[in-house]
């Protein structure tokens, strides 16, 4: 049977044969699949979401006296995000979409990229639009990956967990954590010698125990399977990436961060956050991935940023006012400058005529909406970048709360080429949630 | 009779006769077959839209345009089903819908949403646990209407993943050689108990911690250098039962760990500290490697000193890498003992060879050293190894299509009733033998694991621990303003939570051990396994002018100190003053009356020394509560604190468990359209605040969960004892309404009131047999398990509350023996 991975298998053997070439990141494309979507555009595309948690107040983003909709250029950007003050002609802040069909009080959990209910302990009840992104731009060998940045000792004791993201209906991505165990995942292949013999001797276990995983699921009662299938695909999961991986090793030493004791010994969890997302980034410069989303908090109500010199920690912080808090412009500070790294770097990688920054959509957002309590009524986004000038930049849009994060989602998902109306929403549930159709016309250009 | 009595004892009568008059039979689990038009329509326009219409609708829910179910109202439905079948709706004074109508409506709701959510993540409220309670206890306990026709009762076919407390239990025992029980110090830790968490609550399992003689550092340092693994296996859940099979899988991130994790184990058995240290460091005179041990090493592998004496178990690993070359049955022998120690069975020949051959692969490829280790951890993949089977594939159908597990299924499923290692020797030879394959077979097993102390039975106290949820406590991130108010402040407050836990544990079990009115002990024991720090925990919050009085006689005497010191050195000058005058008197916790617990010492269980001299300490009194101020677990602080959040006492939570737990009640999930949220207003008390929850809309639930959480407002959220609350008398009244149990019913003046009251029940009891129907069959109970449930709360109250005969019930039950493999079972049915 010739099956996805086999697939991949068989294509990176072409790939191999262009490695001869000046590697540039489009080599690392795995060509269409049937999972591709309906556009012939080949153009690299990435898109970030970077999710904070315990909400995103409005007052810590929109320019003091800015009630309309307008250009940014004459005026100062809030404290709290003003590291992106140098970047704002890439900026659009965007207040006024709406999650209230999201639950996202205490969090909507999976529903705050899914456009639907979520809620603790809820399974997602469709796929996010982070793996959609995934699938329908311009396929990667690791199409999405998930990073999550909480407290050490969560992350320690769980450096694993999905809250955030899904590839469908009771099918949760797991998010990393330990930058020590995704920095094998991404660059176990930078191997030779011995070493290149372990990881061959490596895939060949990986390969005999999903057959036998696999056999031994034939026999389960139908209910079961489902629930046992996902322990078999992960299986296929890690053989299929770390076969795609190895095919282009040579490649990715150019982008591989160095491993310093920030991974063995963080002081802080900061210093695993900033790792984190050296991993994240590296995994977008490299070409390995076109979607990574961030969960600062990781999707809950909890979290620490003890090496900002912030000593509240977890739910607490949630029960405190952001605008004007000194704790909440030290998070959101420490936030915008990791965007602001995110975009350098991405800056400093040539793509076609001219960066990576320039395919490159960031969309920065809270799980919470507005704030930890909320109903949803207020959801305010940020974007950075245009997506190959799909996006408008350098503005504030004001809209007016009758139309859902999902029309966002609907518009990115138009520019990469998928043709939809409505982002998980049916036309009954837009009748009481959507009062519009279509993209967002007010943030495209 | 009250006149409410009267009315629904008719409407029951009449409805029984209506429905025997249509001559209708109902069988729970079997598919409904009512249409939205011809039965659910008009039994919303007969009981509900009367009052759900209009331009005012009751609760701002109108039903008056609700069509068939489907993705939009799927929300609007499941609040429905969850009123209707909680007999919240319709109203008490209102007409009663019958009783099957009333089931088949609810049976229809749940089909519909299942079939309509089915591609959208699906919908699995009525089989969550916390929804078991929506199974009509007067039914599963009472009479039931003539047209009931029950059905023999099964559980479903399935696999069931393995607890992260189970697997790293059963990782321990390739590594580590716990000590044997010892019957004359009961409660230390010995074989067979679980791995527990450590001092800072973290699961972890821990390598060769026993042969660690020195160390350099503090107990941080120790705590870095010492070689751990956490546990890899994800557990969602906090409150409440927390290992349904159908919860978890495993996930490719956790299957990447479980193997780097199996190599570390393997060459751990195969070496032994040897791998993970220098040779050197293995020595039993320290002080012969001072040279080796210079400078600053704290937190480094390398600071450990382990002792010679081998410890851990030697197993055919050791074996085949003990030996020069490598020979296929030293092989066959390793891959034979591992399988069993991971899946608790021995290997099919298939399975034996499949693996073998693994391992010979990865030897040609990489050589015997780095060959072996990882051609064995392939084992650690097994679907076995993470999950049971519990499939019947072997067995005959009986003619309600139930096939009863036997041989190996069988014997691994009373096993894990109650352990979390592998079957001992009587029990193995029993299976293999054929003789694990009948009722008694499982009633011989059974009776003799439960009396044999030397097994252990870490599943039992963890039923405890689900039922009562007393483990949370030093999980509940505090603020540290709001916990120093408490009293109860400092960072060893987490630290004592976690030993309360260790405390808990064992004082159930000692309950336990006496087998005589379980539950109602629980409940109302005056005893208290109790640390030192304890006599903090159990005093009293002193009042503001007892604060006041404390600080001004503080400072008096330390004035008086001065005053004699200056005295002193007037009088003796160029002389060093005594100690009695200079040192300043230590600090004393002003907030507190402490507690002066007494009694004999035992033990606790604690995890394997993890913190070097900052472990956890087994060493435990047991102790009686002081009077009129504790009674039971639910007024111990490991319940209390369990209960409360980072602010506060959370009454809504202790209430809803009270409900759940004890009355049998259920709770709907909060509708869409609340943002549940108590005002900020830190001058006013709790209860004051809560006065939110009185609003119509969210009074309708919370009656049956606020007054019953307000009685423990006697205590603070740092779980200490309390008169007054913000400077006044604390206000500790409740009530008990809509118990299910007239007698129940009614107002008290404080949590010891209301715990006494409940203790002795009969309902209680059968609602706690019915939480362990549910943790050992691993599903809700349905109508058809009502004989199971009625025979389980027999055995109990027949042998005067003893835990062995309910389980004894339980485990010999046909919901507990019998599978069914159809896809759609007739639990998952209901």
């Amino acid at each position: 049977m010739l099956n996805r991975r086999r697939l991949l298998q068989s294509m990176a053997t072409g790939a191999g044969a262009a490695l001869g070439l000046p590697l540039i990141p489009q080599s690392l494309l795995a060509a269409t699949t049937s999972s591709t979507p309906t556009t012939s555009d080949t153009t690299p595309k990435r898109v970030i979401f970077f999710m904070q948690n315990q909400g995103f107040d409005p007052a810590t983003c929109v320019p003091k006296g800015m009630k309309n909709s307008g250009s940014l250029a004459g005026v100062e950007l809030p404290e709290p995000i003003s590291p992106l003050e140098p970047y704002k002609e890439r900026l659009h802040i965007i207040n006024g979409l709406h999650g209230k069909h999201t639950s996202p009080s205490h969090s909507a959990f999976f529903g705050a990229l899914g456009g639907y209910r979520g809620g603790d302990g809820v399974p997602p009840s469709g796929a996010t639009i982070d793996y959609e992104l995934s699938k329908a731009l311009p396929q990667t060998l690791l199409p999405h990956l998930c990073i999550g940045m909480d407290s050490i000792e969560n992350m320690t004791t769980k450096p694993t967990l999905a809250t955030l993201s899904a590839s469908g209906a009771g099918q949760p991505i797991f998010m990393y954590s330990d930058p020590n165990q995704l920095y094998q995942m991404l660059y176990g292949s930078i191997s030779s010698g011995d070493i290149r013999l372990q990881h061959e001797a490596r895939s060949n276990v990986f390969d005999q125990i999903e057959k036998l995983a696999a056999a031994k699921g034939q026999t389960l009662p139908s209910g079961e399977q489902q629930r046992y299938g996902q322990y078999v695909r992960g299986f296929q999961d890690i053989n299929g990436l770390r076969d795609r991986l190895s095919t282009v090793s040579g490649h990715l030493r150019k982008f591989a961060p160095e491993v310093d004791e920030r991974y063995t010994k963080p002081e802080h969890e900061t210093d695993w956050h900033d790792v984190l997302l050296d991993l994240g980034i590296s995994a977008l410069t490299s070409g390995i991935t076109n979607t990574l989303t961030i969960g600062s908090g990781r999707g809950e109500i909890f979290g620490a940023w003890k090496g900002l010199g912030i000593d509240q920690q977890g739910h607490n912080l949630g029960h405190m006012k952001q605008p004007d808090n000194p704790i909440w412009i030290k998070i959101r500070q420490y936030n915008s400058r990791m965007l602001v790294r995110i975009m350098q770097a991405l800056e400093s990688v040539p793509e076609g005529s001219g960066t990576m920054m320039d395919n490159t959509l960031i969309v920065y957002t809270s799980n919470n909406a507005d704030s930890q309590h909320t109903s949803g009524a207020n959801w305010p986004v940020m974007l950075l970048g245009n997506l190959d000038g799909a996006f408008k930049t350098g503005c504030f849009t004001q809209l007016d709360g009758k139309r859902p994060i999902n029309a966002l989602y609907t518009s990115i998902l138009r520019t990469a080429g998928v043709s939809c109306d409505r982002f998980n929403m049916s036309d009954k549930l837009a009748k009481q949630f959507d009062q519009g159709n279509g993209p967002l016309k007010e943030v495209l250009a | 009779m009250s006149k409410g009595g009267y009315v629904a004892a008719a409407v029951a009568i009449w409805c029984g006769l209506l429905s025997a008059a249509n001559g209708e039979t109902y069988t729970p689990g079997k598919k409904v077959s009512k249409s939205f038009r011809g039965f659910v329509k008009p039994f919303l326009t007969n009981n509900c839209v009367d009052c759900h219409s209009g331009s005012d609708p009751e609760g701002n829910f109108s039903l008056e345009d609700l069509g068939p179910v489907d993705e939009v109202n799927a929300d609007a439905w499941n609040r429905i089903w969850s009123q209707v079948t909680l007999k919240q709706m319709p109203p008490q004074d209102a007409d009663q819908p019958e009783v099957v109508a009333r089931l088949q409506f609810s049976d229809w709701i749940v089909a519909e949403l299942s079939r309509v959510l089915a591609d959208k993540g699906g919908f699995r409220a009525h089989l969550d646990p916390g929804k078991g309670n929506f199974v009509d206890h007067s039914l599963l306990f009472g009479p039931l209407p003539e047209e009931i026709k029950l059905q023999p009762t099964s559980s479903p076919a399935r696999i069931w993943r393995l607890t992260p407390q189970e697997h790293i239990t059963r990782l321990n025992e390739l590594i580590n050689t716990e000590p044997e029980y010892d019957p004359k110090r009961p409660g230390l830790r010995t074989h067979g108990d679980s791995v527990p968490t450590n001092h800072g609550g973290e699961l972890k399992l821990y390598f060769g911690t026993d042969r660690i003689i020195r160390w350099q550092g503090g107990t941080v340092a120790y705590a870095t250098a010492v070689k751990s693994v956490p546990a890899v296996l994800s557990s969602a859940r906090n409150h409440g039962l927390k290992n349904y099979p159908d919860f978890y899988t495993v996930n490719s991130a956790e299957a990447t760990q479980i193997a780097d994790v199996a190599e570390d184990l393997i060459r751990y058995m195969a070496y032994g500290p040897l791998s993970i240290a220098e040779p050197y460091q293995i020595t039993d005179d320290p002080n012969s490697i001072r040279d080796k041990m210079k400078g600053d090493l704290r937190g480094l592998p390398t600071s450990l000193v382990y002792s010679t004496k081998v410890v851990r178990p030697l197993t055919p690993v050791y074996d085949l890498m003990n030996e020069e070359g490598v020979t296929k049955e030293k092989i066959r022998a390793a891959v034979d003992y591992l399988f069993e120690a991971m899946t608790f069975r021995p290997p099919s020949q298939t399975e034996l060879d499949a693996y073998v051959e693994i391992v010979q692969q990865s030897i040609a490829k990489i050589g015997k050293e780095d060959g072996v280790m990882l051609g064995l951890s392939s084992i650690f993949l097994d679907r076995d190894a993470l999950f049971r089977p519990e499939l019947v594939e072997y067995g005959q159908p009986d003619q309600y299509g139930r096939v009863m597990l036997q041989d190996w299924e069988l014997g691994l499923a009373v096993n894990h009733a109650l352990s979390y290692i592998k079957p001992d020797e009587q029990l193995r030879q029993a299976i293999v033998d054929g003789r694990m394959r009948t009722r008694e077979d499982v009633k011989r097993e059974v009776e003799r694991m439960l009396a044999d102390d030397s097994i252990r039975k870490p599943r039992v106290l963890q039923f405890f621990r689900e039922y009562f949820d007393y483990d949370l406590g030093g999980y509940i991130c505090k603020d540290n303003r709001a916990l120093a108010e408490t009293g109860a402040g400092g960072r060893d407050h987490y630290r004592s939570m976690f030993d309360a836990t260790a405390s808990t544990d064992r004082l159930i079990e000692l309950i336990l051990k006496e087998d005589k009115d379980v539950l109602k002990r629980l409940l109302t024991t005056d005893q208290v396994v109790a640390t030192d720090r304890d006599n903090l925990y159990f005093g009293r919050k002193n009042t503001r002018e007892e604060i006041a009085a404390a600080i001004a006689l503080d400072r008096k005497k330390e004035a008086e100190r001065e005053a004699e010191l200056k005295a002193w050195k007037e009088a003796h000058p160029d002389e060093k003053p005594p100690a009695s005058l200079t040192k300043k008197k230590d600090k004393v916790n002003h907030q507190i009356t402490e507690a002066h617990l007494t009694g004999e010492k035992i033990f606790a269980r604690v995890s394997r020394r993890s913190f070097g001299s900052g472990s956890m300490k087994s060493d435990r009194i047991l102790a009686t509560v002081p009077e009129g101020e504790r009674l039971g677990i639910l007024t111990h602080p490991s319940w209390l604190v369990s209960h409360s959040d980072a602010m506060d006492n959370h009454a809504i939570r202790r209430g809803r468990w009270v409900r759940e737990r004890l009355l049998g009640g259920g709770i709907p999930d909060v509708p869409i359209t609340v943002d549940a949220m108590l005002p900020d207003e830190p001058d006013h008390t709790l209860r004051e605040r809560m006065r939110v929850t009185r609003e119509t809309y969210c009074w309708t639930c919370h009656q049956k969960m606020d007054p019953l959480g307000l009685p423990f407002e006697m205590y603070n959220h740092g779980g200490i004892f309390r008169t007054t609350e913000l400077n006044k008398p604390v206000d500790t009244t409740g009530e008990i309404i809509d118990s299910g149990d007239p007698q129940l019913d009614g107002e008290v003046a404080n949590a010891i009131e209301m715990i006494e009251k409940i203790a002795s029940s009969e309902r209680a009891q059968q609602v706690f047999v019915r939480h362990a129907f549910r943790f050992w069959m691993g599903r809700n109970e349905t109508l058809n398990d009502a004989p199971v449930l009625q025979d389980a709360y027999r055995a109990y109250k027949e042998s005067g509350g003893s835990m062995k005969a309910l389980l004894t019930s339980l485990l010999t039950s046909d919901a507990f023996l019998y599978r069914t493999r159809s896809g759609q079972t007739l639990a998952n049915a209901n």
